[in-house]
């Protein structure tokens, strides 16, 4: 029975793209750019909803191949499946299959994970308290940590919150993310 | 049932507070408990000289501790000492839940990270901590004052300092825009719900005890989405400002969504906040092309603090 839900999906995913890259969904219409910058030559459209490969990664762009062409998309127009570097449609169905193994779930359930009862019967702790305190460190360590790893502040406007016109539902194409 | 009645002690305390014809009885009661909650807004300012203000300095104040509290949180003007007050107890309640992980190493290493995250913030001198947790859950938390808690379980998730200034930028924006206070603002009503029912407010402890609740429960109580949201719009820029990639949020938010949400570890997150994917939606939709001419910032892969 679990082979026969996995398999489909198995099967589906092998067919639909080459196994070695990772497969992204568009969010929103995005232009194909040339290179990872707003100012770069358009060739062409990714389209919402579409299926894509991502290819690479630069600052705020995702190298995307969609419908034959390569190009540059905003990153956040676009969402991938699984982590880079595994091969994600197998791996996708290995999960699958590990979560309907009963060993699994016993494994599973033994990591303790902070629930509600364990939070609500939490007495408080003045020595965990201190050592928290021990480790605080000034803003002046800070500045120069910063400093060390060459980071340099930067002014950037808060963001907005987006205009209320988020009842358009994702989209989710025939395979979950 | 229960649900019912509670709505309805909130609905009434609520009318008895906001209203501008508000319910004599309450008003009264109030009085009577010297409460001052009918107090006029002129009232407010008293909040910047807090529980110092107590000796001869006001004689005219019958007001106690408990009152001056329970009145800045109506005000919404919570003065920094008693934000903290309240945070210390909620952070060492839950840090009775969970402990530290002992690595001094690792917890020195946070605490820089996230101290220059929040300095980028309008609220750069509250006395800000940072710790990771032991626990395998994927979790990260903050407490009103600048305390913020990431899990051992979300660590080992990140890649580089970028990821982790991101998800502390998200806490940040929880302590900076007063998530927990605002909640509790509305909380409040129930410990005046409480006290119509005979327990009396008797001291800031008590009052700071029964806004916050047994134990850490209220570090699993959901805030509202649109806080979520505005969190992680918050985290993302002040990563931005500190000059890491701004991207890492959203990058973590994706990995996370490929988190099974049968998995344990994953319960109290996916039960609280947004689903990760409709945060990495909302966070498209608020950048849009607003970042195009934000200057590449750095991960720091290599000076990223790897747990053994």
């Amino acid at each position: 029975m679990m082979f026969k839900r996995v398999f489909p999906l198995l099967l589906a995913a092998c067919l639909a793209m080459p196994a070695w890259a990772t497969e992204g969904l568009m969010l929103r219409d995005d232009s194909l750019r040339a290179s990872a910058s707003a100012s770069a030559k358009s060739v062409g459209v990714a389209a919402k909803g579409s299926k894509v490969d991502l290819l690479a990664r630069q600052g705020g762009w995702t190298q995307i191949r969609a419908a034959g062409k390569t190009g540059w998309v905003r990153l956040l127009s676009v969402r991938g499946r699984a982590p880079t570097g595994s091969n994600n449609a197998l791996a996708g169905a290995a999960e699958l299959t590990q979560q309907r193994d009963p060993n699994k779930v016993v494994a599973t359930a033994g990591l303790r994970g902070l629930n509600e009862e364990e939070l609500r019967k939490a007495q408080y702790d003045s020595r965990e308290m201190q050592r928290l305190e021990a480790q605080a460190v000034t803003g002046e360590a800070a500045r120069r940590f910063a400093a060390e790893g060459n980071l340099v502040a930067a002014k950037l406007d808060y963001l907005p919150a987006p205009k209320p016109k988020e009842a358009a539902t994702t989209p989710t194409g025939g395979f979950e993310f | 049932m229960t649900k019912t009645l509670f709505a309805l002690i909130l609905a009434m305390a609520a009318s008895a507070v906001q209203a501008s014809d508000p319910d004599r009885t309450y008003k009264d009661w109030f009085k009577d408990q010297k409460l001052a909650m009918a107090t006029p807004p002129q009232a407010a300012p008293r909040q910047t000289a807090p529980s110092a203000s107590s000796p001869s300095s006001s004689p005219v104040s019958t007001e106690r501790p408990a009152d001056q509290l329970l009145h800045a949180l109506l005000s919404g003007k919570v003065s920094v000492e008693e934000e903290r007050r309240i945070g210390d107890k909620i952070a060492g309640n839950f840090l009775g839940a969970v402990k530290l992980v002992p690595d001094d190493g690792l917890q020195h290493y946070v605490n820089l990270v996230g101290s220059w995250v929040a300095q980028q913030s309008e609220r750069p001198d509250l006395p800000w901590r940072f710790g990771v947790v032991d626990s395998d859950d994927i979790n990260a938390f903050a407490a009103p004052g600048g305390y913020v808690f990431v899990t051992k379980g979300l660590y080992r998730r990140l890649a580089n300092e970028a990821d982790l200034a991101g998800v502390l930028g998200h806490e940040i924006g929880h302590v900076i825009r007063k998530h927990q206070l605002k909640v509790m603002q509305k909380s409040q009503f129930i410990a005046l719900a409480a006290g119509l029912l005979g327990k009396q407010v008797k001291d800031e402890n008590q009052l700071i005890q029964n806004l916050v609740g047994n134990g850490a429960e209220i570090m699993s109580r959901s805030l509202d989405k649109e806080a979520e949201f505005e969190a992680d719009r918050v985290g993302m820029v002040l990563a931005a400002r500190a000059g890491y990639d701004a991207y890492a949020l959203p990058k973590v938010l994706e990995d996370i969504g490929h988190v099974s949400d049968q998995d344990s570890r994953v319960a109290l997150l996916f039960k609280t906040h947004p689903r990760p994917i409709d945060r990495f939606d909302h966070l498209a939709e608020a950048v849009g092309d607003r970042l195009d001419n934000l200057p590449e910032g750095k991960s720091l892969d290599q000076r990223f603090y790897r747990l053994p």
